[in-house]
């Protein structure tokens, strides 16, 4: 059998010949395509011939033998085909070709109002999904702390290491840096007033209060809840989730719970470590800026701030927690089939838990100024 | 079957000199070498773990051997161009690897839309083509690899794979996975190409059936050599493993098969 297929180094085609017969020389392969059309084209404007030679035809494949079917179709008689491109042209022309289906297209303006009603139909699942989850979750909890036995205790430490010990460089990090970005503004904006003293007062009210545990909860919603959804998904998607079942194991108890809980004791801690590095980095920027000795930036403090701004931000700490370790492991369990779906339930997973930490931070602030705290 | 008559005047369309591949200690490869003649096609079968995978990572130069060269078309591998390696190899992957984000015709016209300037409708047009060649429907053009089913994503792959109509395909266990008729359907759609279209194809395998019914030549990876010959050669090889792969109880029905398709053929 010789090949039928084109050889790569020919790379021209030609069409010669005069009136009835035509030559077509070289190779009619997916590179010389466009070239061949363009000139028959014109050889077929310019002559009434209706047949064409391919014995000088050296390479053929299968869109070149595509385009010759196409011709034939057209009323042009093929002559002198070489006995291996007799072969692919029989393949080509055999087969019966129908054009691409059109994927439906949608006018724009009805694409929006249906784009709208999907996210409408999809928050509307999602806020069920959550409630629903929540109580299972609750629920499981709940269980789990009646029958200690039931509480995965080395599943737990492993993931306080992982989500608490492992993430507090980074969170030191942040907080010193946030501290530094508030003193900064503090003293440009104040020292016109002659009160840039009072920036001590800004950075400590606002790292106790807000600063420290909004940055530590976006910080372990992305590193922690993005690693809940990625696991819990990964497993999904291989059906480890079913093989426990099978096995008689509530994968809410072993997957679930022991993430919750670790992730509600760690974030206060997280926080509560967050806030001195943050009041750290204040005393830094205190000292640096305003000439303020650490003895003196510490008695600042003391008046600035009292237990109970304290108390404020280490609160919301664990009702954050609850909820990025709930929309983690909901998410993780939402995975369907493939790798790609891991994907992208982690991407929604840090983004919703992100928004509902603000969304949650908003409504604190709201409620604590009614209350007076 | 043709093989013999090739072998003596085509030069070899891709060969391997002295593939050397160690992981660590492990030693895969020793030394292997291996001539495939255009137009052939030939099996590589092996045990689970034998380095039949890395062999084909190494002859489509994915994975850069420890000593040894690959000669494709005469040139070494490392060497050719992005668009002269893409004409000369086409490669279907296990799982399929499509590409998820692109729809089944998508898929076949990245790589033509790629490497030449076809305008969008003759690129549809081969798509088409190539679908209708692979025996798919046209309308599963516009469906994603999600919707597919295992042998509708082999199929679309081996549509993929051809798109540039390379001078060799290699099949990464092309039938696995898959009930025995579509594996069949698979087989026959490999000999319908190679005859047509005169391309060679490497096939990667553990499928007897596949390997005694339409393999010309096979090579067994063992004992990290490599060993070469037809059928009827290697069923006398008093080689323990190939002895035991081609005379066990699954081989006589394969046997079988191989007597009815080279009775009918």
């Amino acid at each position: 059998m010789q090949r039928a297929s084109a050889d790569p180094s020919s790379s021209s085609i030609a069409i010669s010949g005069d009136g009835d017969q035509s030559v077509l020389e070289g190779a009619l392969n997916i590179r010389t395509l466009a070239t061949a059309r363009k000139s028959l084209q014109q050889w077929r404007k310019q002559h009434k011939s209706r047949a064409l030679d391919l014995g000088k035809l050296s390479g053929l494949d299968t869109p070149g033998a595509l385009f010759l079917c196409e011709l034939r179709n057209k009323g042009v008689e093929l002559t002198s085909i070489r006995t291996e491109h007799k072969a692919l042209l029989d393949l080509i022309c055999g087969l019966d070709l129908k054009p691409l289906p059109r994927p439906k297209t949608v006018p724009r303006w009805r694409e929006i109002i249906i784009e709208l009603g999907k996210g409408a139909h999809e928050a509307w699942h999602d806020t069920l999904d959550i409630i629903t989850f929540v109580g299972k979750a609750a629920s499981a909890t709940g269980h789990a702390l009646m029958h200690p036995l039931h509480l995965r205790v080395a599943s737990i430490s492993r993931h306080i290491s992982e989500t608490g010990i492992h993430a507090l460089p980074i969170v030191g990090l942040m907080a010193i840096m946030i501290a530094v970005v508030i003193g900064y503004q503090g003293v440009a904006q104040l020292r016109p007033y002659g009160g840039e003293d009072f920036t001590i007062n800004l950075i400590a009210v606002s790292v106790l209060r807000e600063m420290g545990v909004l940055i530590t909860a976006i910080m372990v919603a992305g590193r922690s809840g993005s690693a809940f959804t990625a696991e819990i998904g990964v497993m999904k998607a291989r059906e480890e989730i079913d093989a426990l079942e099978v096995a008689g194991i509530e994968p809410m108890e072993v997957l679930v719970v022991p993430r919750l809980i670790a992730l509600v004791i760690t974030l206060p801690l997280l926080t509560f470590f967050s806030d001195m590095m943050g009041l750290l980095g204040g005393a830094v920027i205190s000292h640096s800026l305003l000439g303020v000795s650490p003895v003196q930036y510490i008695e600042r403090i003391h008046q600035a701030v009292d237990g109970s701004d304290l108390f404020v931000g280490l609160f919301k700490a664990p009702i954050f927690a609850f909820f990025i370790g709930i929309i983690g492991c909901m998410h993780g369990l939402r995975v369907r089939g493939s790798s790609e779906s891991v994907g992208r339930e982690t991407t929604r997973a840090v983004v919703k838990s992100i928004f509902l930490v603000i969304v949650l931070d908003a409504l604190f602030s709201v409620l604590f100024e009614k209350l007076g705290l | 079957m043709n093989t013999a008559s090739q072998q003596q005047h085509a030069q070899p369309i891709l060969s391997a000199h002295g593939i050397v591949n160690r992981f660590g200690k492990q030693e895969v490869h020793d030394k292997i070498s291996l001539d495939i003649v255009s137009g052939e096609i030939i099996g590589i079968a092996g045990g689970s773990g034998s380095g039949k995978s890395v062999l084909l990572k190494t002859l489509t130069g994915l994975h850069k051997p420890n000593a040894g060269k690959v000669l494709l078309d005469g040139k070494k591998v490392e060497t050719l161009g992005q668009a002269e390696k893409a004409s000369l190899i086409g490669v279907l992957f296990q799982q399929g690897a499509l590409f998820s984000s692109l729809s089944v015709a998508q898929n076949i016209m990245l790589p033509i839309r790629e490497h030449t300037d076809l305008p969008p409708e003759d690129q549809e047009k081969i798509a088409a083509m190539k679908l209708e060649l692979s025996g798919m429907p046209a309308d599963s053009g516009i469906k994603f690899p999600a919707e597919l089913s295992g042998g509708m994503i082999k199929r679309a792959a081996f549509a993929r794979a051809l798109a540039l109509d390379p001078r060799i395909l290699f099949l990464d266990e092309p039938t696995s996975d898959l009930d025995p008729l579509t594996a069949s359907g698979i087989d026959e759609l490999i000999v319908k190409l190679n005859h047509s279209l005169g391309i060679t194809v490497v096939i990667i395998t553990h499928d007897l059936t596949t390997l005694f019914t339409i393999c010309g030549r096979i090579a067994v990876l063992v004992d990290k050599k490599i060993v070469v010959g037809t059928l009827e050669k290697l069923m006398q090889s008093d080689q323990p493993w190939i002895h035991e792969f081609l005379h066990g109880p699954r081989a006589q029905g394969a046997m079988t098969a191989r007597k009815r398709s080279h009775g009918n053929g």
